[in-house]
């Protein structure tokens, strides 16, 4: 246990470090570049103080804009994540029917998310469009991840099950899915990453106000590119912060693997 | 009694080989009866068929008792086959769990299966802390719990080191000598068919055959060692190679 602790404090000191070299390589390359369109760290930071305590240029606050785009994201993403786990399942243990629909599905799974914006400007409208632009980008690591976590399950597993006269929804529901479990949240841990990094581009194309993509395609226009860092860093920090969030639950959901901790 | 009369091919795409043609065993009610055989011989197989899990290509088996045939049996893999997201506790209860049962009498039942095998104290642990042996003993309290008719062990210490093994042989006359079933025990170990079973059943050729069915009528607890077991394993290393043609040798 203090090992641990001292190993945390470890990993913390380094990234702060880490953290502050950075700074100092960035800080350096501003003043070397000379330019208005390359800002300093420090601008940046009275950028980010800037938004704070005023608002952007039309006047919504920050939270304002994460609040929006978080909704999207979560919106799309549960979508992906109901439809992703259910075909998965069927794709996973029905192994025909994926073979005989693999020629859609494993090319749609190449198409970027972005490539379907301009369909999506055409046949969709306001919430929804951000919504499928997001199911789109997080649903192929979920219905991928489901499928492979489904043929990973023992087959012992099955065996032992039938041996003792189970039948077939006891299989699929108490053997199969929780056997498949940790590639499901693992592909759901994938997919929102893909989903939030979807959501810029999403926005960018809205004729909304609120959202990170419209802040930051705002202050683009008025050639503020601190703004625009200050919105880069926003979604890098978040998107962090949720991925690290779903990386503990998987710990906690998934004691029971611990074993191949190095 | 359990009656088996089957035959088992493979079908043409996996080779048509034919394993059994009509075998012909019966097995009396709490007998502990032990198929030897090669490594390759169907022994498994045969298993296989009287626990549902393969079906006989012709014929197949009846049992002596009437209701469905897998409620009645426990099934020890070589593998402890434990699920890995269920503590000890809740692995040993999944027959019943299959079965439908719950509440105060599973309860009981399970904790009363994990004192004969000797892993109270253990209830919470995940199947990744367990040893090999301390794991076998799981799948053994899983097959037993349900208090089936009948036990069908595939190798199931095959996988373990000597010690443990013997140890385990121990563990289960015990845990065999309590519930008095039918066990029938699969293995290519001459020296434990001898120290387990009140039968030894020998498999071989090809297509597979009775080639003995010996008692081995020793008091218990036997001796490894002892002057009347080496006897009968002898006996059971004659019959297992008598008629062999040269196969593929193995070790």
């Amino acid at each position: 246990m203090r090992a641990a602790a001292v190993r945390g404090l470890r990993v913390f000191a380094l990234n702060v470090v880490v953290l502050a070299a950075a700074w100092v390589v960035w800080d350096f390359t501003a003043r070397a570049a000379h330019s208005s369109f390359f800002p300093s760290p420090v601008s940046v930071a009275q950028a980010f103080r800037e938004i704070l305590a005023a608002g952007d240029v039309q006047g919504h606050q920050l939270w304002a804009h994460i609040g929006a785009s978080l909704v999207r994201v979560f919106v799309g993403f549960a979508a992906a994540a109901v439809t992703g786990v259910a075909l998965g399942m069927v794709l996973g243990l029905k192994r025909g029917v994926y073979d005989s629909t693999k020629s859609i599905l494993e090319p749609m799974r190449f198409i970027p998310p972005i490539a379907w914006i301009p369909l999506a400007i055409v046949l969709l409208r306001g919430f929804s469009r951000y919504a499928f632009i997001i199911w789109i980008g997080a649903f192929f690591p979920i219905l991928v991840g489901t499928m492979a976590g489904i043929q990973r399950v023992s087959p012992l597993l099955v065996e032992v099950s039938k041996a003792f006269g189970a039948r077939r929804p006891f299989i699929v529901f108490k053997v199969v899915t929780p056997g498949a479990l940790p590639e499901i949240v693992a592909g759901m841990r994938i997919g929102l990453g893909v989903g939030w990094m979807c959501i810029v581009a999403a926005e960018m194309i809205g004729g909304e106000e609120l959202g990170l993509g419209r802040l930051m395609m705002n202050y683009a226009d008025l050639l503020r590119v601190d703004m625009v860092i200050v919105g880069m860093i926003t979604i890098g920090i978040i998107g962090y912060a949720t991925n690290e969030l779903l990386l503990l639950l998987e710990q906690r959901l998934f004691a029971w693997r611990r074993a191949v901790k190095v | 009694m359990i009656s088996i009369r089957a035959t088992k091919r493979f079908t043409e795409q996996a080779g048509g080989l034919s394993v059994f043609e009509d075998l012909a065993l019966d097995i009396p009610e709490g007998e502990f009866v032990c198929i030897v055989g090669r490594s390759g011989c169907g022994k498994s197989t045969l298993l296989r068929i009287i626990g549902g899990l393969e079906t006989a290509t012709a014929g197949g088996v009846t049992f002596g008792w009437s209701g469905g045939r897998t409620a009645q049996i426990g099934f020890v893999f070589q593998e402890p086959g434990l699920f890995p997201w269920r503590t000890v506790w809740d692995n040993v209860k999944l027959g019943l769990e299959i079965r439908g049962e719950s509440g105060p009498a599973l309860a009981r039942r399970v904790n009363d299966m994990l004192d004969i095998v000797r892993l109270r104290g253990f209830e919470k642990y995940y199947p990744y802390q367990l040893s090999g042996g301390m794991a076998q003993r799981v799948a053994i309290a899983r097959a037993f719990v349900i208090e089936p008719d009948l036990l069908l062990m595939d190798e199931p210490f095959a996988a373990l080191d000597t010690h443990t093994r013997a140890d385990m042989h121990v563990e289960l006359l015990r845990v065999w000598q309590a519930f008095k079933k039918t066990v029938v025990f699969v293995t290519h170990n001459v020296d434990e068919a001898v120290f387990l079973a009140d039968r030894v059943v020998v498999l071989a050729g090809r297509p597979a055959s009775v080639r003995a069915d010996l008692a081995i009528d020793l008091p218990r607890p036997r001796r490894r060692f002892g002057a009347d077991e080496i006897a009968h394993q002898e006996e059971i290393v004659k019959w297992l190679s008598a008629g062999s043609e040269p196969q593929t040798s193995e070790a």
